[in-house]
């Protein structure tokens, strides 16, 4: 049938194959690029009081040779599962991308629920009322979400919402002090582990104004879609066999139709949920979030070459993946569908 | 005669699509006797779906508008009950089997899931824990008198006959639901609608099933919410041939041991004459005829229902050409003035043509020893009608 555990074990190992190609196409493409563009990126990374550690660097680094001999070397390392080190502090690349990878997991499942729960009902409502008030409302709402510019509304509740309901605009972690333990950098699970209905509160209130601001700007693909899908389930014979079952037309609407409609929904949700990764980097940046966006506005900056290459593949993985988790559910939820 | 289950008295009904108002029912009025079935005939988009969606309240307004006329369901105006009331008579009191079995089940939950949903919605309102429509209302009434054998009723010429089922009925639904599992009782549902092997077909997905085992589960999810009115909306005219006369069967036996009124909806006067007990005929939105299926059938008195007879093929019809009435359906948007037969009828005459005609008046009086009652002013002149 193509529907059992052994299906999909195969679908998910033949999807996770093809993350190879992409990964090397993302290295390579990023690694030129970045060298293309700055020819003697030495001279940004040394501090113009320090010129005699130039030929240092030139050496340590090898920015004198040519752009094949570099990228080999690059591979090289990265074999051996080594991603460099940041030329400024000489840190090595991997271990903050770990560190900051799971602040912005937190911030974007945050969000991805937020669209879930607000966006998804607002689209059946707007798909209900189609045509009339609540449609135009739910429209309003959501398109200005999405054609306002990314800092706009996340300055707005960072500079003015927060002060005036008194929640914190800044950083992922507690105020209160002595804060909590890190132990998995996802700052609602720490403060949970720690036991403690202050810390978790506190890390919520740090959390909702980010997530809150990545998901309006991103809640209309989620209510748009679930919109249009609704009004192509709604006509459907089904849905008047479960009005005539004596339903009420709540459960018309969100056990029989919507359960229809999401298959539409969840596919491009997938596709968003990839996307949330890298539409972080203004949001983190305003709300001073230590998350990957933050880190790769600052390599990108800061000419570190081995960490804007680590976020991309970090991107790349997490665009994969979210499909991937997409192409699974869309099996899930509809049985008509086998997973191959 | 008894109270009726349904009476529908004066239903009008508009459409309006872009800049058109299509006049789809106009002034239909008939009754539902307990225990009977009401066949309803006539041909593609003359009004039948309309009327059987909008006894139920199923009409999506817009476009349709319902612009006058009473549903009169078990003492109740259906068109005065506000819109939230309208679920709890739906299901346990007037249910409905659909044209397209292919969509008719939600693809996305198991045949289970389905039918158990019906029963829940049904146990729960006789636990009295919710409101209901009308309390005690509901169910198949076995007080009912059974109606008469129907295999003998019609000797129709016309009329192919559909042999009997060959297994009997083998679950009676009415012994309670008290104390019994929600699966006990699908599976008895299943097996009432001759589904071998129930408890596979359970766990399985509409997308599994054929087109006639999809309608089977429709009866039985329709019948296991027991309704006291079952509409059927061309229930076999999606299906082949040979499906669709198993289907017929099933649903014949169904309703001579369940004693359910139904409201019957078909194009096919054969169908009709197999399963009805009373006929009305249907033409451009207006109901032409009504009267129990033999008279109707036998000595029709509206000149329109004669032409839909003498146009039925038949294998003792071997003269020439099938007759066809000339002319085309009037355009629902732009009806004659007068009775919207009338530019086609050979019966009609001037005031045809000026007078609504006693559609919009109220029939007119059956004479002495008939039963049937048309909308024509000259229904003396049908009998001599070619």
């Amino acid at each position: 049938m193509g529907r059992n555990l052994t299906d999909l074990g195969l679908f998910v190992g033949k999807r996770l194959l093809q993350l190879i190609p992409v990964l090397i196409g993302a290295i390579t493409i990023t690694f030129v690029l970045t060298h293309l563009n700055i020819s003697d990126p030495c001279s940004y990374w040394v501090p113009k009081a320090k010129r005699a550690q130039l030929d240092a660097c030139i050496s340590t680094f090898g920015t004198n040779q040519p752009l094949t001999t570099q990228f080999l070397h690059y591979l090289q390392t990265l074999a051996t599962g080594n991603w460099g080190i940041d030329p400024l502090d000489h840190q090595p690349v991997w271990p903050q991308i770990m560190l900051a990878l799971p602040q912005t997991l937190e911030l974007v499942f945050a969000a991805l629920f937020l669209m879930i729960v607000i966006g998804i009902p607002l689209g059946v409502i707007a798909a209900n009322s189609n045509g009339r008030l609540a449609d135009h409302l739910v429209r309003v709402f959501y398109l200005s979400g999405w054609a306002a510019p990314t800092y706009l509304f996340a300055l707005l509740l960072a500079v003015v919402v927060a002060p005036a309901v008194g929640l914190p605009y800044s950083g992922a972690f507690t105020t209160l002090n002595p804060p909590f333990p890190q132990y998995t950098h996802v700052s609602v699970l720490d403060a949970a582990l720690s036991g403690s209905p202050a810390y978790l509160w506190d890390a919520f209130a740090h959390l909702i104004l980010p997530a809150v601001s990545l998901a309006f700007i991103n809640m209309g693909i989620a209510t748009r879609m679930t919109r249009a899908s609704m009004l192509e389930v709604l006509p459907l014979d089904f849905v008047k066999t479960a009005r005539m079952k004596g339903l009420s037309e709540f459960w018309v609407l969100y056990k029989h139709a919507l359960r229809n409609s999401l298959i539409t929904t969840v596919t491009v949700l997938g596709v968003t949920a990839g996307g949330l990764l890298s539409s972080t980097v203004v949001i983190e940046e305003v709300f001073n979030w230590p998350g990957i966006g933050r880190y790769s506005y600052q390599a990108i900056t800061g000419y570190n070459f081995p960490g804007t290459i680590a976020v991309v593949v970090v991107f790349a993985v997490g665009v994969v993946v979210a499909n991937l988790v997409a192409d699974i559910l869309y099996g899930v939820l509809d049985p008509r569908v086998e997973w191959r | 005669m008894s109270e009726p289950v349904l009476s529908v008295e004066g239903l009008s009904v508009d459409y309006t699509v872009g800049a058109g108002t299509y006049h789809a029912l106009k002034d239909v009025s008939f009754e539902a006797q307990p225990g009977r079935v009401v066949g309803i005939v006539g041909e593609t988009g003359c009004g039948k779906s309309t009327l059987a969606h909008a006894i139920p309240r199923l009409l999506p307004e817009p476009p349709a508008k319902i612009l006058r006329g009473k549903v009169i369901f078990q003492g109740v105006d259906l068109l005065k009950v506000p819109k939230w009331r309208i679920p709890m008579v739906r299901g346990t009191n007037i249910g409905m089997i659909f044209q397209e079995p292919i969509n008719s089940l939600n693809p996305a939950y198991r045949i289970f899931d389905q039918v158990a949903e019906s029963v829940r919605i049904r146990r729960l309102r006789e636990s009295g824990k919710v409101a209901v429509f009308r309390p005690g209302g509901a169910g198949f009434d076995y007080s009912r008198p059974r109606p008469p054998d129907r295999s003998t009723a019609i000797a129709h010429p016309f009329v192919p006959s559909i042999p009997p089922g060959p297994d009997p009925i083998r679950v009676d639904p009415t012994d309670g639901g008290k104390g019994r599992s929600v699966r006990s009782e699908v599976l008895d549902y299943l097996r009432l609608v001759r589904i071998n092997d129930p408890e596979t077909v359970l766990r399985l997905f509409p997308h599994e099933l054929s087109g006639g085992m999809r309608q089977r589960i429709m009866i039985a999810m329709a019948l296991s919410e027991r309704p006291s009115l079952l509409i059927a909306d061309e229930p076999t005219s999606a299906l082949d041939v040979t499906i669709q006369a198993q289907v017929l069967t099933l649903m014949k036996e169904l309703m001579d041991e369940l004693r359910t009124s139904i409201l019957f909806i078909s194009h096919d006067l054969g169908v009709i004459a197999e399963t009805a007990d009373d006929v009305g005929v249907m033409y451009a939105g207006h109901l032409v005829e009504f009267g129990p299926v033999v008279d109707v059938f036998e000595a029709p008195r509206h000149p329109y229902t004669k032409a839909l007879l003498r146009s039925i093929p038949t294998r003792y019809k071997t003269d020439g050409p099938l007759p066809s009435l000339t002319g085309n359906v009037p355009n629902l948007s732009r009806l004659p003035s007068g009775c919207t037969f009338s530019p086609r009828c050979a019966l009609a005459q001037d005031d045809c043509r000026v007078d609504p005609g006693p559609a919009l008046a109220g029939w007119v009086a059956r004479p002495p020893g008939r039963t049937n009652s048309a909308a024509c002013f000259h229904t003396e002149g049908v009998e001599g009608l070619p």
